[in-house]
């Protein structure tokens, strides 16, 4: 398993090479740079300019800047923030916890409500769970993730039931743990929601499928035959064959999480890496940006791999193949 | 508001808005220096909260560029001179007094004695020196050195004591008092040995504002406690402030200030409607609803009137060619362009009434020249006007030779179809309403303007750089001294964005205002230089090289329980952060 | 083949209703000139914000009511009672081109002057909503189709070729398409954006945004071919046109690909959606098709602003309604198709 284990991370690297050499390469053909900005402004010297594009080296070709930033990454060095003065890697780290636990949070919701439902509505197809879910499903699919997030930046400023951005009140520091922990999840609930329902939709919809394929194998004839119950029919053997095929698909979710995250992180002024991202791609931030490109692949990667794990540990029959 | 998690949550900082101050504070001795606040008394406690779009970049004004790095830096850093936003006057600072030499050009400061930075080291006349030895220290490149220098010559400092600097510019320099009090003065015991080791830069940037706040030491009314990367930035009262009011008490009022940082004004403006902040400027559409939120959470919406921002067309006129030989503008088009009777005519086409009432919810006023009515030190209101009259405009038209074809388009002299493309940034909605109301204002002329809206890098890039370009649509922020508008005005200078860098003026209505500029500059004595950028403002409105359009009014949204407050008709809304007090009405 | 497929789409009511729904909406947009009152660019700074007209049917005649602005500084207005103007079918307006070529006048309904037709109101210019919608729609529905169209073209020749040469060739594509999944495609969206942006005209950027989008969204459809490749090359009927000795391109070309035909249908309608949505993402980001054309995606973005929320000027968020019925005539479509084909087939990555 340690080979195996090893053989994927290995895959990381040239698709990091990859990715970061082609968004770089992007980046240098969009017009501007970080300085264009301070251009525009009516009282800055040419020659402060002038000094400033050398010092962030802007004034050397895109492929020298790249092969330079490349070598500071071989010493662990990933650079530092033009904006923020600060190195990248600590900028990262600061934000990718909150998109993190927003991502996990909204993981937990897709699979806590769509499991229960996708059983009950494939164990009466046709009936009125069903038809009801699937219609919302559809529904849920349908709405742009942005539009939905303005929605609920209305909903919470017309009811102000739940708060308008952030991911702590002001007063957050002189609270005592567990309301410090119960103010983190009242600003967890409306992005969670938000990022959370396609997901609910999508693997509703595919685990119902999965769930009625099951429900036709002879195993199932046999465990209702021997007189089990329907409740444990249902949720110990359906489900966990019904599961097997959406475990591996959880790296991809995690990825469109990540995402649809920068989309709902910019409209509901939540504090994590995709407005980071947003910023730093729109101000030609170069190392945040790489830097932020990396770490959305590795956690792809990383995702993947759990998720293969997952699906080796619950079924037997797959072994760590390519 | 926080009714579902009951009032667990809100225990601390909320209720000391409402309750008894439960903040003790620091009391040390007031300094001989100390400077008396000309405002009623009030009573010390209470948390002010705002909300910042965006995000501090650092808190090293040596390397600020944004206006929101600024503001912070603003807070916990004073410097020799205050600017009174309201009179628009230049007032005593950290220096009480200062001293104008009979050359017009030796300035000498005398310091508040007993005065102390903000962990209760002594301030003096070597901090002053440090700051601006580390402006000009080119190991540090920022734009503090090139704003207080004339022609790269800096200004000489001097200590003449411990408590008295004297300050020497090459020539004699208008805006001098203006711009020192611009330059926060840094402490030296802290900052010393940073500078030394040419890491000066790094020094208070936002990590350090993160892990190790009571660092960043000044002289301002606040000094910071906490910062949370985007999230929030609290300012604790400074105890060893400068000011007091007449009753003896030490400034600020306000035990905190805490900002919250949002991503957008959208953000912003909705935090304030919906109580959570207690001031905020805010945009013309967005007032009335705004306003249905007043009874609701106790606050006013304040009209300041017109806005210092101005917002306007220009062609370009730049008879350049490109390194292929290709004109930067086709050589007919230049000739339109560069004919005065057509940007005059232009001007008179355009429904800046229709703006105002339909896009501002009129809430604006048309305007015609380079400052709005909000920089009244310098506003000139007998500026040449063109009211929407397209009878005129097609007059002024047939006077320069264009002529209506048979299809309703107009052609020039020569027969070319009148057709233009206006360029602009799409990240501003306000300003695409205003280019597709200008089109269709065009259009009534028989002129095709075709719209192309482009990322602001890549517009600038065009502006400043490629100039392959006809027209734009831009906005500058006005208000403030003349002198901040050199580059713009000045044939020579980088944003004179109709034909920028000129190496002799092109027209002599440009060497007319590049002498007025120059001559404004040169002296301290305000109706003269008054009256030579009267002139400047004239001329701009007469060669109309700037079709200006409209300027939106100003609101500021306040909770009703501050007192002393003063709004200015341009700048930060809470200038005076210091002399706030509330009453504790629950 | 595919009449099969109309066939049993007939028998499944969600599938057909979509399918009327979608062919209606694409009429629209196709016929927009025509049945829009006015052009989207025609402005009326007198009545921005302008509500919906009620129409009313008075003196035996559609009426629009008219309607008079109370408070410039809210946008409130309110109907004037018992006045209206009479609706005029096929009447003039100003010139369009119809499909581009065709010149024309001629309006589906219009009114007289001072009076307006706002059937969903008016936005911050005064431009008719509904115009601009039925324009918009063009635009958004078209990249789905033309996206889509492109998709399913790299797919099938990548996705077949794979398949069918397999060895390098294959194990090349698949490592591709593994790529394009793992890669969080928004920041390559980005990037990609930021790069073309400048160097196209602003027209091209309906253009610009299906290629990108197209680019970014072939590796499913190509991975979905290539598996049915895979599965189809050992039945006997390939193995006989091998065994006859046909050259590989007609193999493949004439009679591999033709056979997933089918599923490529399924699979193109279940992808729609995500064009659809993708041009509205971009273009909520100020990265998509830009003024003075329109497309749902831009009005949507134009409606972030919230004082259209809190103004109740509800009739902005139309484009939002537009999208969400389009995107769902589109699943329920797909996957009526989609049991009519095989229940068991899914797309990868969704």
């Amino acid at each position: 398993m340690t080979a195996f284990i090893l053989r994927r991370l290995g895959t990381l690297v040239p698709m990091l090479l990859a990715v970061t050499l082609l968004v770089f390469a992007l980046m240098s053909l969009a017009p501007g740079d970080f300085l264009t900005p301070v251009k525009a402004q009516r009282d800055i010297n040419p020659a402060l300019i002038a000094e400033l594009q050398k010092s962030f080296g802007l004034d050397r070709p895109w492929y020298e800047q790249y092969l330079r930033w490349l070598g500071n990454i071989l010493r662990l060095d990933f650079g530092y923030s033009w904006t923020y003065k600060v190195p990248v890697a600590e900028l990262i780290a600061q934000r990718a916890p909150a998109t993190i636990l927003l991502s996990l949070c909204s993981l937990a919701l897709a699979w806590g409500l769509a499991i229960p439902l996708a059983v009950l509505a494939a164990a009466r197809p046709g009936g009125w769970i069903d038809k009801l879910t699937s219609g919302a499903a559809y529904f849920a699919l349908a709405i742009p993730e942005f539009f939905l997030a303005l929605l609920a930046v209305w909903f919470a400023a017309q009811t102000g039931w739940f708060p308008i951005g952030g991911l702590t009140s002001l007063d957050h520091d002189f609270l005592p743990f567990g309301a410090r922990m119960l103010d983190i999840a009242w600003h967890l609930v409306l992005p969670t929601l938000v990022l959370g329902l396609g997901g609910v939709a999508g693997t509703l919809r595919v685990l119902r499928a999965n769930v009625l394929d099951v429900l036709r194998a002879e195993y199932v004839t046999t465990a209702r035959a021997k007189g089990l119950p329907e409740k444990i029919v249902l949720f110990r053997h359906v489900l966990r064959n019904a599961l097997n095929p959406l475990l591996s698909t959880v790296g991809y979710a995690f990825a469109g999480l990540l995402s649809g995250s920068l989309l709902v992180e910019n409209v509901m002024n939540y504090p994590g890496l995709g407005r980071l991202v947003y910023e730093a791609f729109i101000r030609e931030d170069q190392f945040v940006v790489l830097g932020s490109v990396m770490v959305g692949c590795t956690l792809l990667v990383i995702g993947n791999l759990i998720s293969d794990l997952a699906l080796a540990w619950s079924d037997p029959r797959v072994r760590y193949g390519r | 508001m926080p009714r579902l998690v009951s009032p667990l949550l809100f225990l601390l900082l909320f209720s000391s808005c409402t309750k008894t101050p439960p903040v003790a504070r620091e009391n040390p001795p007031l300094p001989d220096g100390i400077d008396t606040a000309r405002v009623e008394p009030g009573r010390r406690g209470g948390v002010f909260i705002q909300s910042v779009p965006g995000e501090p970049s650092t808190f090293n004004p040596l390397v600020s560029e944004d206006a929101t790095s600024g503001g912070f830096i603003g807070l916990f850093l004073d410097s020799l001179t205050r600017y009174n936003a309201v009179t628009q006057e230049i007032e005593p600072g950290l220096a009480a007094r200062w001293e104008i030499g009979k050359d017009n050009r030796t300035f000498t400061f005398f310091i508040r004695p007993g005065i102390r930075w903000s962990d209760g080291a002594p301030f003096s006349a070597d901090d002053v020196l440090f700051t601006f030895q580390a402006i000009y220290d080119p190991r540090y490149p920022n734009r503090s050195a090139f704003d207080l220098s004339i022609d790269g010559k800096p200004f000489l400092v001097e200590k003449v004591d411990n408590l008295t600097v004297r300050i020497r510019t090459a020539e004699i320099f208008a805006p001098f008092l203006e711009y020192v009090g611009g330059v926060g003065i840094l402490p030296k015991h802290r900052l010393g040995t940073a500078f030394q080791d040419g890491t000066l830069q790094k020094a208070w940037n936002v990590r350090a504002a993160q892990y190790e706040p009571q660092t960043l030491v000044g002289t301002g009314a606040f000094r910071l406690r906490s910062y949370q990367p985007a999230e929030r930035i609290v300012f604790e009262a400074n105890p060893h402030y400068w000011r007091a009011d007449s009753a003896g008490v030490r400034l600020p009022y306000v035990d905190f200030l805490v900002t919250k940082l949002v991503k957008d004004i959208n953000a912003s403006t909705l935090a304030f409607a919906t109580g959570q902040t207690d001031a905020e400027g805010l945009s013309p559409d967005n007032v009335a609803w705004i306003e249905r939120f007043a009874k609701r959470y106790d606050f006013l919406v304040h009209n300041r009137g017109p806005s210092p921002n101005t917002g306007f067309i220009w062609f370009n006129q730049n008879p350049g060619k490109d390194v292929s030989g290709k004109p930067f503008v086709q050589p007919h088009k230049l000739a339109w362009f560069t004919d005065r009777r057509f940007r005059q005519a232009i001007s008179s086409g355009i429904d800046r009434e229709g703006i105002v009432r339909g896009v501002l919810f009129g809430r604006g006023q048309p305007l015609w020249g380079p400052e709005t009515p909000a920089n009244k030190k310098w506003y000139n209101p007998n500026v040449t006007q063109y009211p929407y009259n397209p009878a005129r405009a097609r007059a002024l038209l047939t006077e320069a030779g264009f002529r209506l074809g048979e299809d309703g388009r107009l052609h020039d002299a020569k027969g070319n179809l009148v057709e233009f493309t206006l360029n602009s940034n799409q990240e501003n909605q306000l300003r695409v309403n205003m280019a597709t109301v200008f089109k269709e204002n065009m259009r009534e002329l028989g002129i095709t303007v075709n719209l192309a809206f482009l990322d602001f890098g890549t517009f600038v890039g065009k502006i400043q750089d490629s100039f392959d370009y006809e027209a734009g649509l831009l906005g500058l922020t006005g208000g403030g001294d003349p002198a901040g508008g050199m580059s713009v005005f000045s044939s020579k200078g980088r944003l004179h964005q109709w034909h920028p860098n000129q190496k002799t003026p092109a027209t002599p209505w440009e060497a007319r205002i590049d002498q007025l500029m120059s001559d404004q500059l040169h002296t301290l004595d305000y109706p003269t230089r008054k009256k030579y950028f009267d002139e400047v403002q004239k001329i701009m409105s007469d060669e109309t090289p700037y079709i200006y359009l409209v300027t939106a009014n100003a609101y500021v949204g306040l909770k009703d329980r501050w007192k002393n407050i003063q709004i200015p008709p341009l700048g930060s809304l809470v200038w005076n952060l210091d002399e706030l007090w509330t009453v504790f009405t629950p | 083949m595919v009449a099969d497929l109309f066939q049993s789409l007939l028998r499944r009511p969600a599938g057909l209703v979509s399918a009327i729904l979608l062919i209606l909406l694409y009429g629209a947009a196709a016929l927009a000139p025509f049945l829009a009152p006015t052009i989207p660019s025609a402005q009326d700074l007198n009545r921005t914000y302008h509500p919906p007209t009620t129409l009313v049917w008075q003196e035996g005649r559609l009426c629009v009511r008219l309607y008079r602005l109370v408070d410039p500084s809210t946008a409130t207005y309110e109907p004037l009672p018992g006045q209206a103007a009479p609706l005029r079918w096929f009447s003039e307006g100003p010139p369009y081109k119809l499909f581009g070529l065709i010149t024309s006048k001629t309006h589906l309904v219009t009114v007289e002057s001072p009076a307006a037709l706002y059937l969903l109101g008016s936005d911050a210019t005064g431009r008719d909503v509904f115009t601009r919608l039925l324009y918009g729609a063009g635009i958004s529905l078209g990249i789905g189709i033309v996206g889509v169209f492109l998709t399913s073209l790299l797919g099938l020749t990548i996705g077949g070729l794979a398949g069918y040469l397999g060895g390098w060739a294959d194990s090349l594509a698949m490592r591709l398409t593994e790529f394009l999944m793992a890669v969080p495609g928004l920041y390559l969206l980005l990037a990609l954006r930021a790069a073309l942006s400048s160097r196209f005209p602003s027209d091209a950027t309906f253009l610009l945004i299906v290629v990108i989008l197209s680019a970014l969204g072939w590796a499913g459809t190509a991975r979905v071919v290539r598996g049915l490749v895979l599965s189809l090359r050992e039945r006997p009927f390939i193995l006989a046109t091998n065994i006859l000795g046909q050259r590989p391109t007609v193999i493949l070309f004439r009679h591999l690909l033709p056979n997933t035909f089918s599923y490529l249908v399924v699979a193109a309608t279940l992808s729609v959606p995500g064009y659809i949505l993708g041009e509205a993402a971009l273009s909520f980001l100020g990265l998509g098709i830009q003024e003075p054309s329109s497309s749902w995606g831009l009005m949507l973005g134009q409606a972030q602003d919230i004082k259209i929320f809190m103004l109740n000027f509800w009739w902005l968020l139309t484009p939002g309604a537009a999208i969400i019925l389009t995107v769902i005539a589109f699943n329920l479509l797909g996957d009526a198709l989609r049991d009519a084909v095989d229940p068991r087939f899914r797309l990868p990555g969704r």
